[in-house]
């Protein structure tokens, strides 16, 4: 059997991974899909202690977790499109897009 | 069969308000025959009530009848109901009756006045309302509701020309600081009526009459909790019934339409002050020191008003300063009564309590002979003003050749309220007098104020007909050229009518007025008045041999007879008692003792003073704290939107750290703690 060790590691890396993508990509499109591998990353981490405690509620959670993402990129990608629409950029840093804060 | 149905003689005036509230306009005379009939049906059901009443088994004991309104937590009981005695039956009476000849007059009175009679006629209904409801109420909280009412009309109809006055604008101010004045000066007594009737309320846990007024509740409460109540009271009563210091709202009173001073000064609203102290009698007779009080207010009233009288040139003035004076009578009466009884009650004489007894009756005849004349007295003048348009008696004179009618009821008027041998003020100023001079033998003070109340009688005797001399007599004035003739015949009527009751109320104490004014005072349904023990007859079996009534007549005739000099004959120059009106003393009662000044200081210094400390407290405190509590929360805000930069990094990397350091602080206390 596969130790545990071994998942969480790999969830880890995944969620170091995103956390890079997130903190340093400029490009808006970059950055959702970089939150989607640091949420991935989490649902690995509950399928894992829930196989590894033998609870089926572990792998429940991670289904309502993923449908919950789904909706979740949805709704950004909606706002996403609607920003480039009004202000022709995705770029994060761009003042055209900071603007938007207040 | 008709006493079930008392509630209906507040109810019908306040019918008829609403009815010529909401009609009035469609309606001839502006809603003023809703007004009549209304008065008219309420003095009808009164007088069937009263028959029954005192012709009935029960007599004398009260009729009452009440349903629950509500109840405050901690087991008191506030009630709804009527009270049926015969002071009630006597005072819904004459209010009534009274109320319907004024009304009667107002159509005369009142009758160039347009459009706006509706408003009149609606607001005296409701005046009438107030007045019989506040008489047959059955506790102090509904009686408290129509004093209110009461002083709600007052109000406005003092005010009633406050804007578009016949005399301009200067009038219009005049007429609406004259209604302020009369509604705060009167609400400083009401404050402490109300922190009374709390006190009433607290210690018999019930305001109603049948409960306060049972002796075995009484000997229960706190006697001293019940003195302060009962001085509280009285201060009320001061405000209402215009007693010194209080007083002078009523001379002002005057900006209002004479029909209204009429009532307000006859039937209703300065009679309320003391009806409530004839109601409140079982309690006020408690202590006699409360009432030794009573009487010195009264007396003091009596002299001060009087004097005012002496010099004023208006003619409804001088008749508002001997209301004023004559209420003084009503209450020195009650007083020294009460004192009396308040002593017989301690030492357990009887013969006091019949004696002081008998100041009860005085109170209350003097009340009801009074309202009479008053109402007569100044129907007659608003008779006069109507015809030559003027207050100012300087400008009448020989107007008896012009209104004969108008001239001679107000001789009557005058005569009985001088009280002239035989008219009903001789009877009830003598009973007054009778009793002040009783008390007077147990009491020094009373003495006192005896020689006051005969010093005033005199007076009286002599304003009144300054008053008549100077409007009847002598030479034409400016305005009695202008004069256009004797009034209608709904003015004059009335006038006659009221003339035969001014003349010949007194003798209403000779055929047992007296009993009908009584309760029970002590246990065991001791009567007060000559229901058993002679009372009031006793006094005038000795009134024609007793050397004092011959001093009152003989001084009222020499009042009379100065003033016939100084105004008809002028062989008596009046300037030469006040240096032409120099002296220091006429100064004075020009001035009014300069008690509208002393109120202008007070509220100037007093009330202006804490209004602009509370203004200071609102502006400075309260206003400060909001201001300063929403300035901070803005200014804050406005710095930490700063840290808004607007880029998700920024953000997703203030989470990151934030979930870092949390989870490393949970470690950390897992580990201290040894959690894991």
């Amino acid at each position: 059997m596969i130790p545990m060790e071994y998942f969480l590691v790999l969830a880890g890396i995944l969620f170091a991974i995103g956390a890079y993508g997130v903190l340093t990509k400029n490009n808006a499109i970059i950055v959702l899909m970089c939150i989607e591998l640091m949420l991935n990353a989490a649902n690995i981490n509950f399928v894992t202690f829930g196989a590894f405690a033998n609870d089926i509620m572990g792998q429940a959670f991670v289904i309502m977790s993923i449908s919950v993402a789904a909706a979740e990129v949805a709704v950004g990608i909606a706002i996403l499109l609607n920003a480039y629409k009004m202000r022709k950029t995705t770029e994060l840093d761009d003042e055209k897009l900071t603007s938007l804060r207040w | 069969m008709f006493i079930e149905y008392t509630w209906l003689v507040p109810l019908v005036p306040m019918i008829c308000f609403l009815l010529i509230g909401f009609i009035g306009q469609k309606t001839p005379e502006k809603g003023g025959y809703f007004a009549i009939a209304g008065a008219l049906i309420s003095f009808i059901l009164a007088a069937l009530i009263s028959y029954e009443y005192l012709t009935g088994d029960v007599y004398p004991a009260p009729v009452t009848e009440q349903i629950a309104w509500f109840v405050i937590p901690g087991g008191f009981e506030i009630n709804l109901g009527y009270y049926v005695d015969g002071l009630t039956c006597v005072m819904m009476l004459f209010s009534s009756f009274i109320s319907t000849l004024i009304f009667v007059y107002s159509v005369g009175y009142m009758g160039d006045q347009g459009e706006r009679r509706k408003r009149y006629y609606a607001e005296v209904s409701l005046f009438l309302t107030g007045m019989l409801g506040l008489i047959v109420s059955s506790n102090f909280l509904e009686m408290f509701i129509f004093w209110e009412v009461m002083g709600l009309c007052s109000y406005l109809l003092i005010g009633f020309w406050s804007f578009r006055h016949p005399e301009g604008d200067a009038a219009s101010a005049n007429a609406a600081s004259a209604a302020k004045k009369a509604f705060l000066v009167t609400r400083l007594g009401d404050v402490c009526l109300m922190a009374g009737l709390f006190i009433l309320l607290f210690e018999f846990q019930s305001l109603d009459y049948a409960t306060l007024f049972n002796s075995a509740n009484i000997a229960a409460v706190d006697s001293d909790m019940l003195t302060l109540a009962m001085l509280l009271i009285f201060g009320g009563v001061i405000g209402k019934s215009a007693q010194f210091p209080l007083h002078d709202w009523l001379p002002d009173a005057m900006a209002g339409p004479t029909t209204v001073s009429s009532l307000i000064h006859a039937a209703t609203m300065v009679k309320a002050g003391v009806y409530l102290v004839a109601r409140g009698w079982p309690l006020f007779i408690q202590n006699a020191e409360v009432m030794l009080f009573v009487g010195i207010i009264g007396g003091l009233t009596a002299i001060i008003a009087a004097s005012m009288a002496l010099n004023n040139m208006n003619i409804k003035r001088v008749l508002a300063y001997s209301t004023i004076s004559q209420l003084g009578y009503m209450i020195l009466a009650l007083g020294a009564g009460g004192y009396l009884v308040a002593l017989g009650l301690e030492s357990g004489s009887e013969e006091l309590i019949v004696a002081g007894s008998a100041g009860m009756v005085a109170g209350c005849f003097h009340m009801m002979n009074h309202a009479f004349f008053k109402a007569l007295l100044f129907m007659c003048s608003g008779s006069v003003i109507h015809a030559v348009g003027t207050e100012d008696m300087r400008q009448m004179g020989g107007l008896h050749k012009h209104m004969k009618i108008t001239s001679i009821t107000m001789l009557i008027g005058s005569l009985s309220i001088a009280g002239f041998p035989f008219f009903s003020g001789f009877w009830s100023k003598d009973l007054v007098l009778e009793i002040a001079m009783e008390a007077g033998s147990h009491e020094v003070w009373f003495t006192v104020l005896w020689v006051i109340a005969v010093i005033t009688a005199f007076m009286t005797a002599f304003y009144m007909f300054r008053m008549w001399f100077m409007t009847f007599m002598g030479e034409e004035g400016h305005a009695t050229q202008h004069c256009h003739g004797e009034s209608p015949k709904t003015m004059t009527v009335p006038l006659m009518i009221l003339s035969v009751f001014a003349f010949a109320s007194g003798f209403l104490i000779l055929v047992g007025l007296d009993a009908i004014v009584s309760f029970d005072v002590i246990p065991g349904g001791f009567q007060v008045g000559g229901g058993h023990a002679g009372g009031a007859l006793h006094y005038f079996e000795h009134l024609f041999t007793n050397p004092y009534t011959y001093l009152t007549i003989v001084l009222a005739l020499v009042g009379i007879g100065i003033a016939y000099l100084m105004y008809v004959k002028k062989s008596i120059n009046p300037g030469m008692f006040n240096k032409d009106g120099e002296s220091w003393l006429y100064k004075a009662l020009t001035k009014r003792w300069w008690f509208p000044d002393l109120y202008n200081q007070i509220s100037w210094k007093v009330g202006y003073g804490v209004a602009r400390g509370v203004d200071y407290v609102d502006r400075q405190i309260v206003d400060g704290t909001v201001n300063g509590l929403s300035g901070a929360v803005v200014g804050g805000g406005e710095a930490v939107s700063k840290a808004q930069t607007g880029n998700v990094h920024d953000y997703s990397s203030m989470v990151l750290i934030g979930v870092a350091l949390l989870s490393v602080g949970f470690l950390m206390i897992a580990m201290v703690l040894g959690g894991i």
